[in-house]
């Protein structure tokens, strides 16, 4: 509780943060071909067009996709898709292209998805998560065995950030077969996706929950489940409904809520 | 009120007022259950923060790495190894020279060379032996490496602002949630007295009815209060990674060409890097919520006056009104304070009202002079304080003052303020919904999309 200062060293000018601003040691000059402001200025109409001229630099690219995320709209869908493949400016383009409500973007970001490959490949995955695409949970589903790991991880991550009873279902198999360093990413994708269920099928949820709580699931994710089936009391009538823990995890299953006692 | 100042002074009055339950009802909040906005005079009492402990038995202590520790970092790292509950055993940092530093600090210490360094963060997470985690890095990890310690199963203190963005806000918040940890980020004003004090008086009812509270968001910052959007030219290769890991130093931010300047320089002068108003709202707007007990929502008006948002990354003199639900005013603004001392609030009621800042004076009406400590209040840095709450609540499984719910929510309000300035006009905000009404261009700019490969694992409830 509040206690009267303590004055556990000397007075001293509060260090870093939330300081008073120390005179800052001058830094370079941003260059005229890197200002980003005459740009950031522009209407869409203009920053389209940089986008679209093939004389423009990839600064200009650049500033123009990351302005467009805030004002462009259905026709800059296509010309900001068109550098998902671009080794610099695939940021910027998912970067303008995520906030656009726009269904048109969920396409051409569908469309783009088998295209692509590495690190640009796993961005693409990551923003049709973020956007909660059901649409391509097919084309998901397969990425989560992909031989990159990053592709894997990113495929399952957004599996369990879209969410819905297909996703539970994709994961819950993925939780099977997958392996380090997939499986933890699985595991943390199922409890979102579990999480996300309750509201409106909870059965299922506690279900994925349940299975979740397993001995062999990373501890992160176990103590989670276990802290959402605690708070969920005792499963009475409704345990009938889940499927009994087998083999390994229902020895090795401490928590009072799976084991084989009950 | 003669009889109230007789015997009065600034502890037993800090003690009055928080077994009045009016100094931290964000305290008590049990791990796995929902932050519960219980009004101060239900909010059950913190735990006590105990004095420093003469000696605590090895398997008593918690076990702490760090991540990305320079400046402020090494300056919270001396206050935590300073209580004997904690072991410090690795940091991780992609550049060598910090890491080498750490260690030094470390091992100078404790007399030994067991500190291990890690060039990557994720090594030092692996590690099962180790409990908690102290994080200063650059502000745009600072969210990424919440959620990703969270996932781990690791207490944390770290600093802020703790997000870039609304929505990172909401995601660290869901993330500390779902799997249990303790979070208290680095807004260490909630231990100190002077604002405790403040505070206080606003929650117990001795300023009145509350109308408003006023929260400094400095002057001078420059460059990232708006604009920024500049790059430097290249003006070397990039380094060895396992010297200065430039891809990992931008973390999820948008990429560009590397300059040697950025690791030292560049946080203040780019949007990319930097969360603007958040400076120091993150501080101020946190205690402005506590006083004015809405730290888990935020107000649903924003209204810009005064300032000119040019566009070239200077912000004017300002003021932004805000407006809760309930009708109290949270007013940001870089201007006319008491001189107080840096991250000023002041708070209003119908009956008084009281000011303070980090000089640790307090002024207040009148009226309420009575009340004031005895002791002419100094400037003293409560970070050891702020600390010893974050162990207490780590041993207790407890969420502290400045807990990822209570930071979410002040970072979602300081985000909105700072996007209402950005776009230089009223704004209307629905915290259930987590959007702003009938304003497309703002509800853009409630997030920064990730570059690859990073992402939030985020729910879709969070936006």
């Amino acid at each position: 509780m509040p206690q009267a200062p303590v004055q556990t060293q000397p007075p001293q000018p509060a260090a870093g943060r939330g300081a008073a601003p120390a005179q800052p040691a001058p830094s370079p000059k941003v260059p005229p071909e890197f200002d980003g402001l005459a740009i950031w200025k522009m209407e869409p109409a203009k920053l389209l067009a940089l986008v679209k001229d093939p004389n423009s630099t990839v600064f200009q690219k650049a500033i123009a996709c990351k302005k467009l995320a805030f004002v462009g709209n259905k026709d800059a869908v296509q010309p900001m898709a068109a550098l998902l493949g671009h080794p610099q400016l695939s940021c910027y383009a998912r970067f303008g292209l995520e906030p656009n409500p726009d269904p048109s973007v969920d396409d051409a970001l569908r469309a783009a998805l088998p295209k692509l490959k590495g690190r640009q490949q796993v961005g693409v995955i990551t923003t049709i998560g973020v956007r909660k695409d059901a649409k391509a949970l097919d084309a998901l589903t397969k990425l989560i065995d992909d031989s990159d790991p990053e592709i894997a991880q990113a495929a399952s991550a957004s599996v369990g950030m879209i969410g819905g009873l297909q996703a539970s279902k994709v994961l819950r198999a993925a939780l099977d077969r997958t392996k380090l360093p997939v499986f933890p990413v699985v595991a943390r994708a199922a409890l979102l996706c579990a999480e996300g269920l309750m509201p409106a099928n909870r059965t299922q949820g506690l279900e994925l929950y349940a299975h979740l709580s397993g001995s062999t699931m990373p501890e992160p994710v176990r103590r989670a489940a276990l802290r959402v089936l605690n708070a969920a009391g005792p499963a009475p009538a409704g345990m009938k409904q889940y499927p009994p823990p087998t083999g390994e995890a229902a020895d090795k299953d401490h928590s009072g809520f799976l084991g084989r006692g009950r | 009120m003669a009889e109230e100042k007789k015997g009065l002074t600034r502890r037993s009055l800090g003690k009055a007022l928080a077994a009045a339950g009016t100094a931290a009802a964000s305290a008590g909040t049990v791990l796995g259950q929902a932050p519960a906005p219980a009004p101060a005079s239900q909010a059950p009492a913190p735990p006590a923060i105990g004095p420093r402990v003469a000696g605590v038995a090895i398997n008593d202590q918690l076990v702490f790495g760090g991540i990305g520790l320079r400046s402020r970092g090494m300056h919270d790292l001396r206050q935590l190894l300073s209580d004997p509950r904690v072991k410090f055993a690795a940091i991780a940092d992609i550049r060598d020279s910090a890491r080498e530093m750490v260690k030094s600090t470390v091992d100078n210490y404790y007399k030994n060379n067991d500190c291990v360094m890690y060039s990557d963060p994720a090594q030092l997470l692996a590690r099962k032996d180790i409990d908690c985690l102290l994080i200063a890095t650059s502000d745009r990890w600072h969210g990424p490496m919440a959620m990703w310690a969270a996932q781990s199963g690791k207490d944390m203190y770290i600093e802020k602002p703790a997000a870039m963005s609304i929505t990172e806000s909401y995601a660290l918040a869901d993330n500390v949630r779902r799997y249990g940890v303790v979070y208290q980020s680095g807004c260490q004003r909630k231990n100190q007295f002077a604002f405790e004090f403040a505070v206080g008086l606003a929650r117990s009812g001795k300023l009145g009815r509350l109308l408003e509270v006023h929260a400094d968001t400095a002057i001078g910052l420059g460059a990232v209060d708006a604009g920024g959007h500049g790059w430097w030219p290249a003006d070397a290769p990039e380094p060895n990674p396992l010297v200065f890991d430039w891809d990992k130093w931008l973390g999820p931010c948008l990429w560009r060409p590397y300059n040697s300047n950025y690791p030292d320089r560049g946080r203040g002068e780019f949007w990319d890097f930097h969360a603007g108003l958040l400076e120091w709202a993150s501080h101020t707007v946190a205690m402005a919520q506590w006083a004015a007990d809405m730290e888990y929502t935020e107000p649903v008006e924003y209204v810009p006056e005064g300032g000119t948002f040019r566009g070239d990354g200077l912000i004017d003199r300002y003021t932004i009104y805000c407006k809760y639900a309930n009708g109290v005013r949270l007013i940001l603004r870089n201007h006319s304070w008491m001189g107080l001392g840096s991250c000023s609030n002041r708070f209003v009621g119908t009956e008084g009202w009281v000011e303070t800042g980090d000089s640790g004076r307090i002024e207040v009406s009148s009226n309420l002079q009575p009340l004031l400590p005895t002791a002419k209040g100094t400037r003293y840095d409560p970070t050891l304080e702020h600390m010893r709450e974050f162990l207490e609540s780590v041993r207790a499984r407890v969420q502290p003052r400045a807990n990822a719910d209570v930071t979410a929510h002040t970072h979602v309000a300081a985000h909105a303020a700072w996007i209402c300035a950005q776009l230089n006009r009223k704004l209307t905000w629905d915290p259930a919904r987590r959007m702003f009404l009938n304003d497309e261009e703002a509800n853009r700019m409630r997030s920064r999309a990730y570059r690859e490969p990073w992402r939030m694992e985020a729910l879709a409830s969070s936006m």
